[in-house]
């Protein structure tokens, strides 16, 4: 039986119930224990809605109560099917974007003392707990996820929030230019059909992951020299993909598309934004001295940072952008330096959450449920009830 | 008929919390005798089985196993369950040399997308059960360290929030040490505790992630070589396993199959059971079952005419008696009022907690279109009866019935004709209601009343007969 | 919803003593392998294959249209054998379905064209929906909602199932009734 108990790993004692750590994110949710190296399980942040049979998204909703009834159910999903504990009078440590609705954070936390009585909540904001699994007190952590990206420096474990960047330059905005570049590009039978019958969301998204990558800066720069001056010619492209869409259907993902999805991440649109703008901007609303450490210190999370050639791509457009006239008076920097996480992006804040999990260090800064039932406020950065410095504990 | 599992979506029972769920989807609690719905129990793990082998694991080797399996495996490709297969080879015997042995070597295969485990460089076992290498996760060495690190520094932190409260107690500690009776080996040890707890001060040797200025650089084969769709791994088979999230076909390694949870149901009014299954995961007995189905009466649908705007039709309805007492019921018209939200003395004092009812779904499905003529008597019911198919005898009381109102009357069942009309601005499909109140006995016997208890409940009930039409006038 | 009732001609249909109601438009080979415990109904154009192995199926069993009942089969090192096929009471079978599971216990539902693996093992209470093909040797537990191809869990039944099975394949037993006129 060796071999099955080296499935056990992780610092619970038996007697004790472990920590529950949940990061639902706007397309997939990671949930798991405190102290395990890797969530449980990674699943989209969708249920099945039983009056249409259809599957439905946790954040779509127009309402409080419909957002309450999808928190539920999709909460039973992951309570009774994936971690398969009772979730009554457990300890939850929830990783969330420190720019998260106040709507959502209130709903969430509702849902988990009202419906699920749990006995204490602990909100961690997702940037700041990353850097738990580096064991560094100071880094700029840049997470691109599916609706946008978002950045907050970190420096000595506090989030320097006002030199937050956010685009919506992610996911979501990859999977519409590869649609669009589809339409286009595509060759004319097949492109009658797309128009047709458009893709449905999980075969664009396939196409993005299996399909499709960064390119090299300089290639990039030539394929844009070419679109503007047609003398100049493009490198030649990647081999055109034949992608099979089930049944005898089947279209060619021609290989301009799948170098150019991603582009739209790194293209200056109308404001000179992209994503390695983002890093720069964010570099200079911080204090001088920190700034070389930041810049030494990124760290990608995110489930789209895991593109292929995405990391080396960002390095060369940081580099070009500090030569640039806009920031070569304003930067000193010399170099970049990139964190490896011992976790897949699509995970690492969850991972922060769940070593954070393990300690004690939840005790002090979680909302139990006696607290949580004299006053139904979760502690939320925005709201200035909170922030009063009169140094007594709320609720 | 999807409708047989999920119910008959055309009548729905309106559960106490506010939501209208068919009458195979609620519960009926005896002791608040409230009708309940899984949305306002409060659901418990009571029991975890694997799927594939059926067998039963206590919760404690659950957890040690990671809620898997431990014998039992799921296909990477298609997440269904592998077999093990065997296959003789001729090997010689190492004793006799010359004589051959055939020996029996397992494999895991998958029956539907056909992976096998050589295709992952797995060699095959000697035993059919068990014996499969394990992967390691490369990561959770370090993460071990990473949180033995970050537990010292909050005991530390810890530590120091109470160095700073003794600081204020220490002046009058030994006026508590009489007070509340802290023996002396105690005291010596609380004051003599300090500097045990400085040694932790020091720092364990972590070494703190190094950000690196390489970066790996994307290789120019992506730009040449044909890339096959075949090789490349879907997003799903990689979230199955996530800390390796295999990016090629060959890195696929079989996952040991997820358990199943059986749950039992406990109304948060009273505390008490509502539904707790058997130990044994094959078996459809439960230890406590209270299903409405078995305790409030079956209303079903007959046959309803066409409705048009401006008429009347005809609707059949059936109500059936499930219990074993016979029983009386009487139809009112619907009451929108539903007042207090859930029962209200007890959310008052934890206001907070309050179990948030959702409006939405009581109102969007409370309208009302239309309007229903329901009879006025009261009507007798037959306890349920098992052996009637085989009684051929009509023997029974015979009830006075009108024959306008009553169609027939079988045993326990009864049809009733009514008449409905929708209102005039209605559109889209008719929904009407009744509240049927019906009696109810309570064959519990609690403490105070030693004898089953005969009361009268009542339940909202939504009708869906079809859609309505426009006249043809 | 109450069934309405579904004739047919008395004259396809030949009636046993146990109430078992055949129709004369089936295959049934090897009769004397198939035991049908009584009520049961095999509509036009099925298919049981007694002549591999027994079939055995309980009281109240639906057989539709167009349905396939073939016992499952084994390699072995010297040759192929086929097992019993043995199904439980209250049990309906979907149009166009090809079962060739080795145990379906009691009260279990198998939706239109569904492709039963051979080997499979369908527990009690168990729901197939339409179109669902469960690989080889699949178990299903019970209790559970299975659709998809190949078939995965994806709901669970309510406690009630056993009754509502009951009285759904007693109800179409009673409602199977010939027409009046023959």
């Amino acid at each position: 039986m060796n071999s099955l108990t080296m499935l056990y790993e992780g610092r619970n004692l038996i007697s004790e119930k472990p920590v529950v750590v949940i990061d639902i994110g706007r397309a997939y949710t990671k949930c798991g224990f405190a102290g395990e190296s890797a969530p449980r399980c990674i699943i989209p942040s969708e249920f099945l809605c039983k009056s249409t049979g259809a599957s439905k998204k946790v954040f779509d909703y127009e309402t409080r109560d419909q957002l309450y009834q999808n928190f539920v159910e999709f909460g039973h999903i992951l309570f009774f099917k994936y971690l398969l504990v009772t979730p009554k009078d457990r300890k939850v440590v929830i990783v969330e974007s420190l720019l998260n609705p106040s709507l959502e954070r209130d709903t969430l936390a509702q849902v988990l003392f009202s419906y699920y009585e749990l006995s204490s909540v602990c909100m961690v904001p997702s940037h700041m707990v990353s850097l738990y699994t580096l064991a560094v007190p100071t880094a700029l952590v840049l997470d691109i996820g599916y609706k946008e990206a978002v950045l907050i420096p970190v420096v000595e474990n506090t989030p320097v929030l006002h030199a937050y960047q956010a685009l919506a330059l992610a996911g979501e905005a990859v999977e519409l230019n590869l649609r669009k570049l589809l339409e286009s590009q595509c060759k004319e039978e097949e492109q009658f059909y797309l128009k047709a019958k458009p893709l449905p969301n999980s075969t664009v998204e396939d196409i993005k992951v299996r399909g499709c990558f960064v390119t090299k800066l300089d290639r990039a720069q030539m394929i844009q020299a070419s679109v503007k001056e047609p003398s100049v010619s493009a490198p030649t492209p990647p081999p055109d993909l034949p992608y099979p869409l089930g049944g005898d259907r089947s279209i060619t993902i021609p290989g301009t598309s799948r170098e150019l999805a991603y582009e739209v991440l790194f293209e200056l649109d109308n404001d000179l934004m992209s994503i390695a703008t983002m890093i720069l901007d964010a570099i200079l609303k911080c204090p001088l001295d920190t700034r070389v450490s930041l810049a030494e210190n990124i760290l990608l999370i995110g489930g789209t940072s895991m593109a292929l050639g995405l990391k080396s791509r960002l390095q060369q457009e940081l580099l070009d952008l500090l030569v640039t006239p806009q920031y070569i008076k304003k930067l000193a920097l010399k170099k970049f330096c990139f964190h490896n996480p011992p976790a897949k992006e699509n995970y690492v804040a969850w991972l922060g959450g769940a070593i954070m999990g393990a300690t004690n260090s939840i005790v002090k800064r979680s909302v139990t449920r006696e607290d949580y039932s004299k006053v139904p406020k979760i502690p939320d950065w925005a709201d200035l009830s909170f922030n009063c410095n009169d140094g007594v504990k709320r609720g | 008929m999807a409708f047989l599992m999920y119910g008959d979506p055309k009548v729905k029972y309106l559960c106490s919390c506010g939501s209208m769920k068919p009458i195979s989807r609620i519960y009926f609690c005896r002791h608040c005798m409230k009708i309940k719905c899984g949305f306002c129990v409060s659901h418990e793990v009571d029991l975890h089985y694997c799927s594939n082998c059926l067998e039963n694991l206590p919760s404690t080797e659950a957890r040690l196993k990671k809620n898997r399996c431990g014998y039992c495996f799921d296909c990477p490709s298609c997440q269904i369950s592998l077999n093990t297969r065997a296959v003789s080879q001729a090997v010689p015997n190492p004793d006799d040399p010359s004589k051959m042995l055939s020996k029996k070597s397992y494999y895991l295969v998958c029956a539907f997308c056909r992976w096998t485990s050589r295709e992952a460089s797995i060699p095959d076992q000697n035993v059919a059960n068990g014996g499969w290498p394990e992967i390691d996760c490369p990561n959770s060495k370090r993460v071990a360290e990473l949180v033995d690190h970050y537990q010292e520094i909050s005991l530390q932190e810890k530590d120091e929030e109470e160095r700073k409260k003794k600081y204020q107690v220490r002046p009058s500690y030994f006026h508590y040490a009489e007070k509340y009776g802290l023996s002396a080996a105690l005291a010596k040890k609380r004051m003599g505790g300090t500097p045990q707890r400085e040694t932790r001060t020091q720092q364990s040797a972590l070494v703190p992630a190094v950000a690196s200025e390489e970066v790996e650089e994307l290789s120019d084969s992506v730009f040449i070589e044909q890339l096959e769709l075949n090789k490349v791994t879907t997003i799903k088979q990689r979230l199955a396993s996530p800390e390796i999230q295999p990016t090629v076909v060959s890195q696929l390694y079989p996952l040991h199959k997820s358990l199943l949870v059986k749950r039992s149901l406990r109304c948060r009014d009273c505390e008490h059971n509502v539904s707790k299954p058997e130990f044994n995961p094959s078996s459809t007995k439960f230890k406590i079952q209270l299903s409405a189905f078995y305790h409030v009466p079956d209303v079903k649908f007959l046959t309803c005419e066409p409705v048009f705007i401006g008429k009347r039709s005809e609707l059949i309805i059936t109500v059936c008696n499930p219990t074993q007492h016979q029983s009386s019921f009487k139809m009112h018209p619907f009451e929108l009022n539903l007042g207090a939200k859930g029962s209200g003395d007890a959310e008052e004092s934890a206001p907070g907690l309050k179990l948030c009812l959702p409006e939405c779904a009581r109102d969007a499905q409370f309208k009302i279109n239309g309007t229903i003529k329901l009879p006025t008597t009261e009507f007798q019911l037959l306890p349920r009866d098992d052996t009637a198919e085989f009684d051929d005898s009509n023997k029974g009381p015979t009830f006075n019935d009108d024959p306008k109102v009553v169609v027939w009357r079988r045993g326990n069942k009864i049809a009733l004709r009514m008449a409905v009309s929708p209102d005039a601005d209605a559109e889209g499909v008719l929904s009407i209601g009744f509240v049927i109140e019906y009696s109810y006995v309570n064959t519990m016997t609690t403490l105070e009343k030693k004898e089953p208890q005969k009361v009268k409940l009542k339940t909202h009930i939504l009708l869906r007969p079809g859609p309505i039409f426009k006249s043809s006038q | 919803m109450e069934l309405e009732n579904v004739y047919y001609n008395k004259g396809d249909f030949v009636e046993t003593a146990s109430g078992n109601k055949v129709c004369r438009h089936t295959v049934l080979c090897g009769s004397q392998n198939i035991i049908l415990h009584g009520k049961a109904i095999v509509q036009q154009d099925a298919i049981i294959r007694g002549d591999l192995a027994n079939v055995r199926s309980g009281r109240y069993c639906i057989i539709s249209r167009g349905v396939v009942l073939r016992p499952p089969f084994k390699k072995f090192s010297k040759g192929v054998a086929f097992f019993p096929l043995q199904i439980g009471d209250h049990v309906f079978f979907g149009e166009g379905s090809v079962v060739n599971a080795a145990v379906i216990g009691n009260y279990v539902y198998i939706g239109k064209n569904c492709i039963i693996g051979r080997r499979c093992v369908l527990k009690d209470c168990c729901y197939i929906a339409d179109n669902t093909v469960l690989a080889p040797e699949t178990t299903v537990p019970a209790f559970a909602h299975v659709a998809g191809s190949p078939g995965a869990a994806v709901a669970e039944l309510p406690e009630c199932t056993p009754d509502l099975m009951t009285e759904f394949t007693k109800s179409f037993y009673q409602h199977f009734v010939p027409h009046a006129l023959c």
